[in-house]
């Protein structure tokens, strides 16, 4: 490790916004085959930082330092010109082209002003060896595996002559064979002396991986240490700080009867074998990052998603979940994670969007009335503190995003379900809105015997809400908590 | 006091902003039409007559009929291109079933007419999953073939039933009493019945729609079969109106119609619309056409003039949108 080249070093960065201060000076070396892990919670400052790394922003303090320069920050041309590339977890290739095309994207070689289709294909085929993969240059990326498709990415950056890759979660979508696929193309370009910054919430990938790690907690630097002589004990603790205290528990209870039980679910692709149930009255959550396989499992229980092997039963009668129709008409709700797209009817109003499930129960003789609707809407607006200033006829839309969740809780909790599946229900809703809403969900659970499952990646969030926790990591149960046992170190301790 | 105060001003300003959000939907409609109809008074003794009036009427009954599914689909983020030609076909299978076999099965035959491709529509769009313009771009197509082959590319003349086009019970032509009675009935249907409201949730966010258990498919299906039964019925009252069966009566009537849901407030992106604000644009594009042709204006020009409208009418819901979007 001593004679590593150093490729680039920034020294006490600092970046403020409306002189609020989110980095206070961190520092962070690149040498050249070097892998640094850059670990987290969400906001610490680790995309800040890359960001800066990558010339999007200009710090407000510090150096960077490059060969015997010293810069005060990059701006993007310079990035790309050090060979700085980075590798996001959302895809950002053109499906409908080949492979080949799109290690090439946008630069394509020309000879005369047409495509050099043989040059393209040697070289795209050079790098591709290089990576030691194998993939059809002529194969439509559209038709490939979502792994395939971000080597192709890096394939793309080392076209582009990358010299220092910053890899954001690469593998939070990704199946254990493509995970273990990607590490090997990541030895291999740290065999040809490629400097990686490797953003991950999974720590066992910190070892697999990783030369050096590197540990943010609201923006200041608490742990740089070589991977291999760091616990992940250690880890847990710096990335929650020492200070983090156990949140209060809610007083835990549950009815006797199993409202929903899951034996032996398998999708075939992302979760596998999965077995729980929920009582009656009982709040249970699934906690596990992104990607492990939380919202995939309520997505096949309400009908969204195929599974391929296993059994739901419903208050012990066997349900196949058809359609999303079919599950409704069954009494099961389902919250999206993402409101705009599933959840929310943009331009219709809060009345509406509130009422729109149980118009089958409000109907006579095919006729909805508004006086209903409404009358639903005050029910819930009092119940779950909506705040709409004008009232049922307001449009959804102008609402914050916690009362525009608090309204598409009240939709399920008008329409009675039996089961509610909430996935990621505070998902970007502010912290005030969010003790708000574990409360209700809480409440309805217990007064109405309903039995609520909840698909999370928020430990705190399983802290708050659950009468008991279970873990997802990797498309599998790892771990059940009880009780006081629901505690946030546990969780991500037993979830990486 | 001060917060009071600043409370109390902002409560003003959006009472203030309600009013105003009320007004649109239908005043600028409805100023547009009384605009057109003095300047037409002015350029055209014959425009303000009762008969005039009957004759615009009905001459936008026709279209009107159609327009009412029509405002369903668009509200519900779809659209039926294939009105026109269905119009066509249904006319032409009129006049050959009612000079062969009477009028009772000529009505009957437009009617099954009107369900199968209703379906087919339907199916296409919903069950196959072929985007709806094209779908019906291609029924549009064909259609208007199958009328030409009915009548071998003639026109059919038609005996002994007129009574659908120009009876007058009351002294008012029966086609603007069908679609009287086909408006009131649909705008009831889209605000107060499940089927209605269903079709805005659909229009407004389809996947939401399908996770809050709408059966959206159940939906559209049914919406198109209501589509092309009115054409077919449209179809049918043009060919009484002309003692004929035309091929080429029912060109340009999609045109006509998504121009006057448009001009009427309907949004292409679904989600918004009436059926008062499409009963308004109807009488636009219908007063526009009369009293084009009360100023002797070629009938070519007529057909520019109603294009035009058209691009009007969807750049105003452009411009509409783009400025919901930064208001919010």
């Amino acid at each position: 490790m001593s004679n590593t080249t150093e490729l680039i070093r920034l020294e006490g960065i600092k970046k403020s916004y409306n002189s609020v201060e989110v980095l206070h000076g961190v520092d962070l070396t690149v040498n050249a085959g070097e892998v640094i892990a850059l670990l987290g919670e969400n906001g610490a400052g680790k995309s800040t930082l890359v960001k800066i790394l990558a010339g999007d922003i200009f710090p407000t303090e510090g150096v960077i330092k490059i060969d015997n320069s010293e810069l005060a920050g990059l701006d993007v041309y310079q990035a790309r010109q050090l060979g700085i590339r980075m590798i996001f977890q959302e895809l950002n290739d053109a499906p409908t082209l080949t492979v080949a095309e799109n290690i090439f994207l946008g630069q394509w070689p020309t000879s005369g002003g047409r495509i050099a289709w043989k040059e393209l294909k040697r070289k795209a085929q050079e790098v591709l060896d290089r990576l030691e993969v194998d993939i059809p240059l002529d194969a439509i990326a559209g038709s490939l595996r979502v792994g395939e498709r971000q080597l192709i990415e890096i394939a793309r950056a080392l076209i582009q002559n990358a010299k220092i890759l910053v890899l954001d979660e690469p593998t939070a979508a990704l199946s254990n064979v493509e995970v273990e696929r990607l590490f090997k193309v990541m030895d291999q370009l740290k065999a040809q002396g490629v400097g990686m910054v490797y953003i991950t919430h999974r720590l066992d990938e910190v070892t697999r991986v990783a030369d050096r790690v590197q540990v943010l907690r609201d923006g200041n630097p608490v742990l740089n240490e070589f991977a291999k002589d760091v616990s992940r004990d250690a880890l847990v603790t710096a990335m929650l700080g020492h200070a983090a205290v156990k949140n209060a528990r809610p007083e835990v209870s549950k009815g006797h009867t199993v409202a929903l039980e899951v034996k032996g679910l398998s999708d075939g692709s992302v979760f596998n074998d999965i077995s729980f149930n929920v009582h009656e009255g009982e709040v249970v959550c699934l906690f596990g990052k992104i990607g492990s396989g939380t919202s995939e499992i309520l997505e096949s229980i309400f009908g969204l998603r195929t599974i391929t092997s296993g059994e739901i039963d419903i208050y012990s009668e066997r349900f196949t979940p058809k359609s999303p129709q079919d599950s409704v008409s069954k009494k099961i709700g389902y919250l999206p994670a993402d409101r705009q797209r599933l959840g929310s009817f943009a331009i219709r109003s809060v009345a509406e969007n509130l009422s729109v499930a149980s118009w089958a129960r409000m109907a006579k003789a095919g006729f909805v009335r508004k006086m209903d609707e409404e009358a639903a809407y005050g029910t819930w607006a009092d119940a779950l503190s909506i705040s709409a200033r004008r009232g049922p006829s307001q449009e959804i839309a102008t609402l914050s995003g916690g009362n525009q969740q608090k309204v598409l809780l009240g939709r399920w909790f008008e329409a009675r379900v039996n089961v509610l599946l909430l996935v990621e229900p505070t998902r970007g809703v502010d912290v005030g809105a969010r003790r708000d809403i574990y409360e209700i969900i809480r409440k309805q659970a217990k007064e109405s015997n309903m039995a609520v499952l909840v698909a999370t990646s928020d430990y705190e969030e399983v802290v708050l809400l659950a009468d008991r926790a279970l873990v997802v990591s990797r498309g599998a149960i790892s771990a059940e908590f009880t009780d006081d046992l629901v505690q946030a170190n546990k969780l991500i301790a037993a979830s990486s | 006091m001060v917060k009071l105060k600043s409370g109390s001003t902002a409560q003003g300003g959006e009472d203030g902003a309600k009013k105003r959000r009320k007004i649109p939907d239908s005043a600028p409609l409805v100023g547009v039409l009384l605009f057109m109809m003095v300047l037409f008074s002015i350029t055209s003794e014959y425009f303000f007559q009762i008969d005039n009036f009957k004759n615009v009427l009905a001459n936008a009954a026709v279209t009107g009929i159609v327009c009412i599914p029509s405002t369903f689909l668009i509200i519900s983020g779809q659209i039926d291109l294939s009105v026109g030609s269905a119009a066509a076909v249904s006319g032409m299978l009129l006049a050959q079933v009612v000079n062969h076999h009477g009028v009772v099965l000529g009505l009957l035959s437009v009617l099954i007419f009107g369900l199968i491709l209703g379906c087919f529509n339907g199916f296409i769009v919903t069950v196959i999953g072929v985007n709806a313009l094209i779908t019906t771009l291609g029924g549009l197509g064909f259609l208007y073939g199958v009328a030409l082959l009915i009548g071998n590319g003639q026109t059919l003349g038609m005996k002994n039933f007129d009574w659908l086009g120009t009876a007058q019970p009351i002294d008012i032509p029966l086609p603007i009493l069908i679609f009287t009675v086909l408006a009131i009935i649909g705008s009831i249907t889209l605000r107060f019945t499940k089927f209605g409201r269903s079709i805005y949730a659909i229009g407004s966010n389809p996947n939401a729609a399908r996770v809050v258990g709408i059966r959206s498919n159940r939906v559209m299906f049914m919406t198109f079969i209501l589509s092309s039964v009115a054409a077919a019925l449209a179809g049918a009252v043009l060919a009484s109106q002309l003692s004929s069966g035309d091929p080429n009566s029912g060109l340009g009537l999609e045109l006509q119609v998504v121009t006057a849901i448009v001009l009427g407030g309907a949004s292409l992106a679904g989600g918004r619309g009436t059926i008062l604000g499409t009963v308004l644009g109807l009488l636009i594009v219908g007063v526009l056409n009369n009293g084009l042709i009360l100023m002797d204006v070629p009938t070519f020009w007529q057909r520019i003039a109603q294009g035009l409208m058209l691009i009007v009418a969807v750049s105003f819901d452009s411009i509409r949108a783009k400025l919901n979007n930064t208001r919010s």
